[in-house]
């Protein structure tokens, strides 16, 4: 008797639960999209309250949706972004930001951008390098939203790119680099051979052959963006092989940055500036995002109806990325050697990717007298001479 | 080949390796007991981000330590709950366990992505201060890499020369037995899952707080796993699982060095490298096996009702 | 309460059986579901809002309940490839490495033969498919069969290596041009249809009828029952003269097959291309999903809607509760607790 009333009773508390689910579905269901014709993005007022959001005085006059692939805290990647998002929100107080991080793959990206747009978003800032196909999708099916995705390439009506310049940055971090290494070894820990990863690695050995012409660039792969024990395995490997400065392409440099300063080698940090924290003796500088700015400038486009897509590259000039301030171990003339070769950079007297540049096979890659363009860095699977290491 | 290099291969290898020694340890008292824990993962996890937590919070990495064995033990308790009391498939319940583990140390270490902690001094043994720099910066260990042998070794004692120890076994090996000498299986079990359960916080505390310094979600990245395989490949026997964890973590190093030697072979080949040796290692060895494992492994007791 | 199942084989009883095995699921997973709240209330999280979260949006909208049905696909065909070894006593946890070695050789097919026709380039795949999840399967099934090797242990390590081999083959041949973390976007004769103008494509079929095919073969033909006889006594079949070791190897590669289709299903008709760890555990929540259902096709369906349900509806849950998406680890965990925990009003089928 006592099992069949239990049987009962949680059979109706059952169906209360899903009933619940039934009563706000009218309201989630989206809004029928303006005619998608002129580039007007209509001031947003959410039609249904969603029932989970707490119901706001005044209307946003844009809610943000970003989403993260790993941790906003990770010192890294992520958290440079968040910065930037947030710096958004401080610059335009009526904005609203919903945020969804440790997005890893494709699937979870289409189904939280969905919420998001549900939830009244009308931009989405996909800040990870693997969300651009599933936001892109969904511009085709969301006319009315905008979406900026960070890193790619893909460009519609409604579906934009934006990214800092890492190479300069690089080629100025290989500079001090050259400069402060006495093994001529340097050590990178890079996450995967991504076109990308070996832009910044050709970069920054540019950079420490301008100065240090003997010196090398060793690359070992932990093959995860967050592998914390990988990261810290592969950062021995290299200092065992001599490497006495480390720097790395993974999200969060917390973990190598931290096990370099424990051997007592020099590191340079990437993605974000708040590294140099992990290093207090030996961090030589770093470079990282500081997108806040420019994503500010992309919101408010959006917001009074300005926005058109463009492939946004913006570089250390306009202040998308920047430089750390150096670690109490570099000498002032590396230093002043550094802004110089910065103040050429943004002057255009100094091009990163001028030919002629030579692979690790011999081959020419860039001929004299031209530049590698912005395009074809996203398709490069080579490493210049003075990388050791396999590009693939 | 030089020297500094092979050197090196070992230096990553025992700093690698150390919390994988400890894990593994655990796991071969459990599995002595008659107990799998596929659920190491979720063990190693929540171990790692408490002890990370609590080294942020207090600032003391040696309590982050008693934190992560104790959360170790704990986690262990669950699986024993499952399996000891409830009599549930151990190879399903582990994997529940898991499962747990990845959401719990997710909600728990949250809040501490990212944060920098005092980590454990290193140092090196007194009498190699006189060798040349570059051979001292490779083997500064911390106390737990130091403490790692000496703890195998205790294990071993645990197991074959007190009476806990020959209990755990004989419950191992047969736990109707057991029970008709005078042995409470059901207790023993827990007891051993225990202080395995212990040993595995040790090892993630070893990962997360003297050897990564740094928490994020999913960070043992299959570390539970390869304890499990270096059981069976040191044939459940506490000191050959030295040897295990040293092959293991060894042949990473060595294709980490590999890697970036130039060597022109795909690194992703190259990873793939420790995981075949242990397979290959297992089926070349692996032969009698069959001897070796304790009788009712993975087997349920199912007492005396 | 239980009925003996080999005296009744009436239909009516049948019936009658399947909603008691329902209403025991729906039990478990409404103690789970109370169980999670308390670890919410304990986080400071608002445990009624929380779950309104998880059911508007997967089950209190058309969109929602078609991502929770594209979520299930994989998940019952890995559910699957776990429960045919299981007959005869096999343990595979080797989904994982299968499904990705299934999905690479369905890869190389799209892109060596896309210029095939559709009718004709899908079946291809699918085969494929199975192939490579098969012949990652052969050599824990082999090491099994000759009594060498623990298939648990093979299967886990062999986990392992599968992705890595995957990243080889992405990054060393078969990059797209602008990419080089993924593959090409299959041509669409190579991808799936899917329905509706949802994302749920013909993998659900695949997954439905072999879930049907798996039942009638255990239940009704000579196979079935001689897998039983294995799984239940290894020893005892082998003395009444069934091939045993054949059998282990055999059922081995078939479920490594299936896993691979899982594979192919997932490149082919969700991605459209292949790249580095897509899956996400889905051979372990297979594994999960297999147990929780006591191996039995109906279950499976159940419990890879239940679970999809879950995952799915995390996704909201991390917007609107500031919850790491792991956290529905924790839902999924309980809810395996209590099944395997077997509290006494759950009394039933034994996994």
């Amino acid at each position: 008797m006592k099992n069949k009333l239990f049987v009962l009773f949680s059979v109706v508390v059952c169906a209360l639960v899903l009933l619940s689910a039934c009563g706000p579905a009218a309201t989630t269901a989206p809004v029928a999209p303006p005619a998608p014709t002129e580039e007007q993005v209509p001031v947003l007022l959410p039609t249904a309250v969603p029932p989970t959001a707490a119901p706001t005085e005044t209307p946003p006059c844009l809610i943000i949706g970003a989403t993260y692939g790993g941790p906003i805290t990770d010192a890294g990647y992520n958290q440079a972004m968040h910065e930037a998002v947030v710096a958004i929100k401080n610059n335009i107080d009526c904005v609203k930001i919903i945020e969804a991080e440790n997005v890893p793959d494709e699937a979870g990206a289409t189904s939280t951008m969905e919420n998001m747009i549900s939830q009244g978003a009308k931009m989405i800032i996909a800040t990870a390098f693997n969300h651009q196909y599933p936001a892109l999708e969904l511009s085709k099916t969301h006319p009315d939203v905008i979406f900026e995705h960070a890193g790619g390439w893909e460009m519609s009506a409604n579906f934009a790119n934006f990214f800092g310049n890492p190479p300069d940055g690089w080629y100025l971090m290989g500079v001090a680099a050259g400069k402060m290494t006495t093994t001529n070894k340097i050590g990178f820990v890079a996450a995967f051979p991504l076109a990308w990863t070996l832009v910044f690695i050709n970069a920054f050995e540019l950079g420490v052959q301008s100065v240090n012409p003997d010196a090398q660039t060793f690359v070992a792969y932990t093959f995860a963006w967050g592998d914390a024990a990988k990261d810290a395995d592969t950062t021995n490997s290299l200092i065992n092989q001599g490497a006495d400065v480390i720097s790395m392409h993974v999200d969060s440099p917390a973990t190598i940055i931290s096990t370099a300063e424990s051997r007592g080698v020099y590191s340079i940090g990437f993605q974000n500036l708040a590294a140099q924290q992990f290093a207090p003796q030996y961090w030589i500088s770093g470079t990282g995002f500081t997108l806040g700015g420019k994503l500010t400038w992309l919101a408010s486009t959006v917001i009074d109806g300005t926005w058109q897509p463009i492939f946004l590259r913006c570089g250390m000039a306009d202040g998308c990325m920047a430089i750390a301030p150096f670690g109490p171990k570099v000498p002032q003339d590396v230093q002043d050697l550094v802004m110089q070769k910065k103040a050429e950079i943004e002057a255009g007297t100094l091009v990163v990717f001028t030919g002629p540049v030579v692979d690790q096979d011999g081959k020419v890659r860039v001929p004299a007298g031209e530049v590698l363009s912005a395009d074809a860095m996203s398709s490069v699977d080579w490493f210049v001479k003075g990388v050791v290491g396999s590009p693939k | 080949m030089t020297l500094l290099s092979i050197l090196g291969v070992l230096s990553s290898a025992i700093f690698s390796g150390t919390s994988l020694l400890y894990t593994t340890l655990g796991e071969v008292i459990d599995e002595r007991a008659g107990i799998v824990n596929l659920g190491l993962e979720g063990v190693l996890l929540v171990s790692a981000s408490s002890g990370f937590a609590v080294t942020y919070l207090s600032g003391n990495p040696y309590l982050g330590i008693l934190v992560s064995i104790l959360a170790g033990g704990l986690m262990n308790m669950i699986l024993g709950y499952l399996v000891i009391t409830r009599k549930a498939n151990q190879l399903a319940s582990g994997l529940a366990l898991m499962f747990f583990g990845f959401g719990l140390s997710a909600l728990i270490g949250k809040s501490f992505v990212g944060d920098k902690i005092h980590s454990l001094t290193r140092f090196l043994l007194p009498g190699l201060k006189n060798l040349p720099l570059l051979y001292t910066s490779l083997f500064k260990f911390d106390i737990l890499i130091y403490l790692v042998i000496p703890v195998a070794i205790l294990v071993w004692w645990l197991l074959y020369r007190t009476r806990w120890g020959l209990g755990v076994r004989a419950v191992g090996e047969n736990a109707d037995t057991a029970f008709a000498s005078g042995r409470n299986p059901h207790l023993i079990r827990y007891q051993a899952l225990f202080v395995g359960g212990m040993l595995v916080g040790l090892g993630a505390a070893h990962l997360s707080i003297a050897y990564t310094m740094n928490w994020t979600e999913y960070m043992t990245a299959g570390r539970g796993f390869i304890a499990v395989a270096l059981v069976i490949f040191s044939k459940w026997h506490p000191l050959r699982a030295i040897v295990g964890a040293l092959v293991f973590s060894g042949a990473v190093a060595f294709q980490l060095l590999l890697q970036s030697s130039g060597v022109k072979v795909s690194p992703f080949l190259l990873d793939t490298i420790p995981y075949i040796l242990t397979l290959v290692v297992l089926i070349a060895w692996g032969g009698n096996r069959k001897h070796s494992a304790p009788a009712s492994l993975g087997r349920v007791y199912q007492g005396s009702e | 309460m239980s009925q003996p199942t080999e005296t009744v084989t009436h239909f009516p009883v049948f019936q009658y059986k399947a909603i008691q095995s329902t209403v025991r699921y729906l039990l478990m997973i409404l103690f789970a579901l109370l169980m999670f709240g308390l670890i919410l209330l304990i986080s400071g999280k608002d445990p009624i809002q929380s779950y309104k979260d998880i059911f508007t949006s997967t089950l209190g909208s058309s969109y929602g309940f078609s991502e929770v049905i594209v979520a299930m696909i994989p998940m019952l065909i890995t559910a699957l490839a776990v429960a045919l070894p299981s007959r005869v006593g096999l343990i595979n946890v080797g989904g994982e490495g299968q499904l990705y070695i299934g999905a690479a050789f369905a890869t190389f097919g799209a892109l060596t033969f896309s210029n095939l026709p559709g009718w004709f380039l899908l079946p291809l795949m699918v085969l494929l498919g199975m192939l490579g999840g098969a012949l990652w399967a052969f050599i824990p099934g082999y090491l099994k069969s000759i009594g060498l090797v623990n298939e648990t242990i093979t299967t886990l390590l062999l986990n392992s290596v599968a992705p890595k081999i995957i990243g080889f083959l992405i990054f060393g041949f078969w990059h797209s041009p602008m990419d080089t973390v993924k593959t090409a976007n299959f041509v669409a004769a190579a991808k799936l249809p899917s329905f509706f103008g949802t994302r749920i494509h013909l993998g659900l079929i695949f997954g439905l009828i072999l879930l049907i095919i798996f039942w009638l073969v255990m239940k009704y033909t000579r196979w079935g029952l001689e897998m039983r006889a294995i799984g239940s006594n290894p020893q005892a079949a082998k003395r009444n003269g069934l091939p045993l070791s054949k059998y282990l190897v055999v059922i081995m590669c078939i479920g490594g097959a299936i896993a691979g289709l899982a594979g192919m299903v997932q490149v082919s008709g969700f991605y459209g291309t292949l790249f580095l760890n897509f899956s996400m555990s889905l051979g372990f929540m297979g594994f999960m999903i297999c147990w929780l259902a006591g191996g039995e096709p109906l279950g499976i369906i159940l419990m890879s809607f239940v679970v999809a349900v879950i995952t799915t509806g995390g996704n909201l849950l991390q917007l609107t509760r500031d919850l790491p998406y792991a956290v529905i680890n924790i839902l999924l965990a309980f809810t395996l607790f209590i099944v395997l925990a077997r509290p006494s009003f759950f009394k039933g089928k034994t996994p």
